[in-house]
């Protein structure tokens, strides 16, 4: 029996080799694969050998079925395109490249934060993008005609209903369905009536942070994003919180990171400043607190905002956001 | 807002250099956006002597004249008709250097030599445009550098940016009582003394009644008489260029002037256009209309504060004054109002009529309705002193309900509470002192100006700042004490993400935001608009990720790019009833076009088809986790093309779509080329999905394969053939699938030849010959009776 597997094998490579059309090649897979073929016939051989031995040689049968169709197959393939075989094989061609798939450099980047916030033991949290007023404005302790609604040039559904001008409403909507403590991100996509330009996109995306307990304070909200700033940037990049204004919070602050690209010293990038703008955090404001039902004077918290475009251009030195929606195969294909 | 450094340092000793007081001022939460030198754009240019003016002999309008440096004499041409014996001007000689490198040379005018130009200011390129040469007022000595006398008080300009909450910062003496805190350096307020006239009173000439008390809590107003319209003098029209307002007439800038000083917006009326004696402040009504001083017919919303003399309304409150009222060059009499309007008022009438002044920005957020009286006096004391005017004796002040400054609780362990700091109460009340603060008991009194200061929380910040962020304590991250649960939403979108990313698929990301037109295809209902969108493409909230993808598309393909995969997971927005929330679930869609493989010297060169997009769609479940799925004939489809379309179908729920996209649909976007989609319902899939999976053992016995070609009817479907061997299989048969399909030679046209593989397997032994051809040979014999079918060899 094996004997008789190895001559089949040794019959169909020696009669293979000499195959240069179409016709020859189908008599040959008649000859040995069709149902009367030799590896066929092969097979009812088995009937005949002793049972113990059976699996062994049923094993080898099906190998070398196996073997001779896939050599067939190559030989079909070969003939279909025209190419004689024993051709010379130039090493240095280009091989056979599949199809990649690339994250986008946006959920990169996104995922980079989530997985920092995470080990700082955050939640990722999500919410709708198109929000009531309420949860974009009122709850956030901007009633309407509140003049800090003119700095968020807002998109409009209807009057009452908005593009969400930034993740905080999740914040809300999170607060209204659970007690502290809270420790949060809500990343997502937010809107802004701007002009796209090289620095705007009407639409664009922020992971904003919040924390509620009853020991929360300022100084966790510095070393939390210093903790971040050195995990995402590395450890020699510096803090700065200067002091700003947000409905929400109070006191409220701008953060910057110390250069990314000059490391602090001062270039061209930062106008010689060594600090780049990152975003705005503070402490949550006590009517937030009320309009959640959470009681101001037991619980403080905090809250920070992130833009993710805006790191990830900080990150790969990209000088144009709307390079991120445009698609474009060879911006793709960078990450 | 922008600040002269100089006029700022009249109200405070600064002792920091501007850097060091925009860094200072920065920390503060004032940030400077920008600081610069005022600069002079020309050099070479000194102090001349006019010694002689003649008549050019081959130019009527030319003049020659005789410039002396002190050391020498130079003859000069010169076009200016304000040229004079005796004036002291700037004077640019043979190589002097104006703006835009106008370098001067030795010239011939009309048959006369020139050795150098007499300037103007605009020459200079210190005015935006002169009439004549600048004669100098001050007496400056000749042969000096002109550059230098006007650099020595080396001034420079602060871009600030004003938080909408302090608009008490939107002036010189606002920013100086921030300096004031930060430095601990005393305020200097401007000292003045307004001289009446105690021969007339103001009774005898106006009388004001508020009928609108709530848009305007305080008017006052004063009556000056006699004045000269003339230009500024030199001092005040150089404060108000370096923050960028442009001089007009001498009592239009002082009210400018006072404004950047006080940050209380005031209004001149011409009192002979105004037809008295009574002055009525009331709430306009629907429909009036009024003619702005800058010429234009408004519309007047409703309820908008109108200061209206006994015939018509004269000005908008707090936004501009009117056409028919404005002060003018023939002006004698002047009407100063200084009033207190209500902020939501000013912003809602600004808003709709699109108009924002100086005035209505500090209106809208906030003035001090208890610094009427100073900027008013403040304003007559300077139409007395430069424009000659004689200020009628006493105050118009009509002010029903004074605004009293408010008191607010403060704990001051509650600074440190909430700061994580350790400061101690000295420090927190010196910080609170020197805002102007109050401290009484337990309460903090806030001055009026202070519109931002309204609970505990704000003073906190008002310490916070003062003691300097970066001075409070960072605590170092600890260990969290609770448990964390991430939500679902998260994992599953990353689920999906790698796993459509495995198979060689790119991410991409589009707008949210389409035209009209291209979500209408994609839309079930009704298309969800913006209000106010940025742009007709910009107009409709996406239905589908399909149009994002297919711009995505066309917009590679238009740059050469035509062999794409791509895929989004991202929100959709649909069914949208008025006034409720659409629902936004996360859809995921794939886009497929060109070439099956990576174009290279030795690929395959055929397109991508159907059974592309549905084999990734397949291998996609699967990996996911979802065998059980079905596809359907499905045509229901609009965007996907009639026979080249079909549905996914788990557990007799459709949760998704594939095929080709339709031609009217591809044109509309611009794509030539044949595209395949699929999409995906992730909410209909993710809660299918059984991540609690267990591991079925690997068959200890070999299989058996057996093939078989049926040449059979062509609209006989292969799903049809495979479900029925399936059926009939028994319990031997593990898995049939079609390996070849074959049209032509000699099969039938209206036939083909499906090549099946059925395998055999048993989980208890090795299948002998017998048992499988048994069972084979029935399956072969119940099939081809099942659909007519003959066998091929
Ligand atoms: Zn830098």
């Amino acid at each position: 029996m094996p004997e008789q597997i190895d001559q089949i094998k040794r019959d169909f490579e020696a009669e293979a080799k000499d195959i240069r059309t179409a016709d020859a090649l189908e008599d040959l897979r008649i000859k040995y694969l069709g149902r009367k073929g030799h590896i066929s016939n092969a097979f009812s051989l088995l009937a005949e050998i002793p049972k113990e031995e059976k699996p062994k040689f049923g094993q080898e049968l099906n190998k070398l079925k196996k073997a001779v169709e896939s050599q067939y197959n190559t030989l079909y393939e070969s003939l279909k395109k025209g190419k004689g075989k024993d051709e010379y094989l130039d090493l240095t061609l280009p091989g056979r490249k599949p199809f990649i798939g690339r994250k986008h450099p946006l959920n990169q980047v996104s995922d980079e934060i989530k997985s920092i916030f995470k080990s700082l033991g955050f939640t990722i949290e999500d919410g709708p993008e198109i929000e009531t007023d309420f949860y974009n404005f009122e709850a956030l302790n901007m009633p309407k005609s509140h003049p800090a609604r003119d700095m968020q040039d807002t998109l409009y559904i209807t009057e009452d209903i908005v593009l969400r001008t930034h993740t905080s409403p999740v914040q809300i909507r999170v607060m209204q369905n659970k007690k502290p403590p809270i420790r949060m991100i809500a990343p997502g996509r937010v809107y802004r009536r701007d002009t796209p330009d090289a620095s705007h996109s009407p639409f664009f995306h922020q992971a904003e942070g919040l924390v509620v307990g009853e020991d929360v304070t300022f100084a966790d909200l510095k070393g939390v994003i210093e903790s971040f700033a050195c995990q995402m940037f590395g450890e020699d990049i510096n803090v700065r919180f200067r002091p700003s204004f947000f409905p929400f919070t109070e006191p409220s602050a701008e953060y910057d990171f110390s250069c990314v690209f000059c490391r602090g010293k001062g270039c061209r990038v930062c106008k010689n400043t060594g600090w780049m703008e990152i975003s705005g955090a503070g402490m949550v404001h006590p009517n937030v607190f009320k309009a959640v039902g959470y009681d101001p004077e037991k619980y403080t918290g905090y809250a920070f905002g992130m833009g993710i475009d805006r790191i990830a251009m900080l990150k790969y030195g990209i000088n144009d956001i709307r390079l991120f929606f445009e698609n474009d195969l060879r911006f793709l294909n960078q990450f | 807002m922008i600040i002269s450094y100089n006029w700022l340092k009249e109200y405070i000793d600064i002792d920091l250099t501007p850097q060091e007081l925009a860094d200072s001022l920065t920390e503060a939460g004032f940030e400077v956006e920008e600081l610069y030198p005022v600069i002079l754009p020309f050099s070479g240019v000194i102090v001349g002597k006019v010694e002689k003016v003649e008549k050019h002999p081959n130019a009527d309008k030319l003049s020659v004249c005789s410039v002396s440096t002190g050391s020498e004499e130079f003859q000069v041409i010169c076009g200016a008709p304000n040229v004079a014996e005796g004036q002291v001007v700037p004077f640019a000689g043979v190589g002097a250097v104006l703006p835009k490198d106008f370098k001067i040379r030795k010239a011939k005018i009309r048959g006369v030599e020139s050795f150098g130009m007499i300037c103007s200011k605009e020459e200079l390129g210190i005015e935006e445009s002169s009439e004549g040469i600048w004669a100098f007022e001050e007496e400056y000595e000749t042969g000096a550098n002109v550059y230098d006398l006007l650099s020595k008080d080396q001034d420079y300009i602060l871009d600030l940016f004003i938080t909408p909450n302090r608009p008490d910062c939107l002036c010189v003496i606002g920013i100086a009582r921030e300096v004031a805190a930060i430095t601990g350096n005393k305020l200097r307020l401007p000292e003045f003394y307004v001289e009446e006239e105690t021969n007339q009173k103001i009774d005898s000439f106006i009388s004001i009644n508020i009928e609108d008390e709530i848009g305007c809590p305080r008017y006052a107003a004063r009556v000056i008489r006699n004045i000269k319209i003339e230009p500024s003098p030199l001092w005040m029209r150089k404060k108000l260029e370096t923050v960028g307002i442009r001089s007009i007439n001498n009592i239009v800038d002082i009210t400018n002037f006072v404004l950047m000083e006080t940050g209380h917006p005031l209004h001149a009326f011409d009192l002979s256009q105004i037809k008295g004696p009574e002055i009525n402040v009331r709430a306009s009504r629907k429909n009036e209309t009024f003619i702005t001083l800058d010429n234009k017919e408004r519309q007047l919303p409703e309820n908008t504060v109108l200061i209206c003399d006994e015939e018509r309304p004269v000005a908008i409150g707090g936004i501009m004054g009117g056409q028919n009222s404005e002060v003018s060059g023939a002006t004698v009499d002047v009407l100063l109002e200084a009033a207190y309007f209500k902020p939501e008022r000013i912003s809602y009438s600004g808003k709709k009529l699109g108009l924002s002044s100086e005035a209505s920005q500090r209106f809208e957020r906030g003035a001090d309705p208890n610094g009427v009286i100073q900027a008013i006096n403040r304003a007559a004391a300077l139409m007395a002193e430069i424009a000659g005017g004689k200020v009628v004796q006493g105050i118009c002040d009509v002010y029903p309900n004074p605004i009293k400054p408010e008191e607010i609780k403060f704990r001051p362990e509650k600074v440190n509470r909430l700061l994580g700091s350790n400061l101690s109460s000295d420090i927190i009340f010196e910080k609170l002192k020197g805002l102007q603060l109050v401290i009484k008991n337990e309460k903090v009194v806030i001055p009026t100006f202070r519109v931002d200061l309204r609970k505990e929380v704000d003073l906190i910040e008002e310490v916070a700042r003062l003691v300097n962020f970066s001075n409070l304590p960072s605590r170092d991250y600890t260990e969290v004490p609770y448990e964390i649960n991430q939500p679902e939403q998260e994992n599953i979108n990353n689920f999906l993400r790698d796993k459509l990313l495995e198979l060689g698929i790119n991410e991409a990301a589009t707008n949210s935001m389409l035209k009209a037109e291209e979500a209408e295809i994609f839309q079930q209902g009704k298309n969800i608009t913006i209000l106010n969108p940025i742009s007709d493409d910009m107009t409709t909230m996406r239905p589908s990720l399909l149009p994002g993808l297919l711009k995505a598309v066309n917009y590679n393909i238009n740059r050469n790019m035509a062999d794409l995969r791509l895929f989004e997971i991202g929100r959709i927005f649909t069914n949208y009833k008025e006034n409720q929330l659409p629902d936004q679930p996360y859809a995921l869609s794939a886009v497929i076009t060109g070439r099956r493989c990576p174009e290279a010297w030795n690929s395959d060169k055929e397109s991508v088809d159907f059974y592309d997009i549905k084999g990734i769609m397949e291998s996609f479940l699967s990996k996911i986790f979802l065998d059980n799925f079905k596809f359907i004939l499905y045509d229901k489809t609009k965007y996907l093309m009639k026979g080249e379309s079909a549905a996914v179908k788990i557990n007799d729920e459709i949760v998704g779509v594939c095929g080709k996209i339709a031609d009217d649909t591809i044109k509309a976007f611009g794509i030539e080329n044949f595209v395949y989609a699929f999409e995906l319902d992730v909410d209909k899939i993710s809660n299918k999905i059984n991540f609690d999976r267990k591991y079925d053992p690997i068959p200890k016995y070999p299989y058996v394969e057996r093939d078989i070609a049926l040449v059979l009817d062509n609209k006989i479907s292969a799903s049809e053939v495979i479900g029925y061997i399936d059926q009939i299989g028994g319990s031997l048969l593990n898995h049939v699938d079609i390996f070849d399909v074959f049209h032509g030679g000699n099969i039938p046209a209206d036939k083909k030849s499906l090549a099946v593989r059925m395998r055999f397997q048993s989980t208890e032994h090795t299948l002998s010959d017998k048992e499988v051809d048994q069972t084979f040979n029935k399956i072969i014999k119940q099939t081809s009776k099942q659909f007519n079918a003959s066998l091929r060899e």
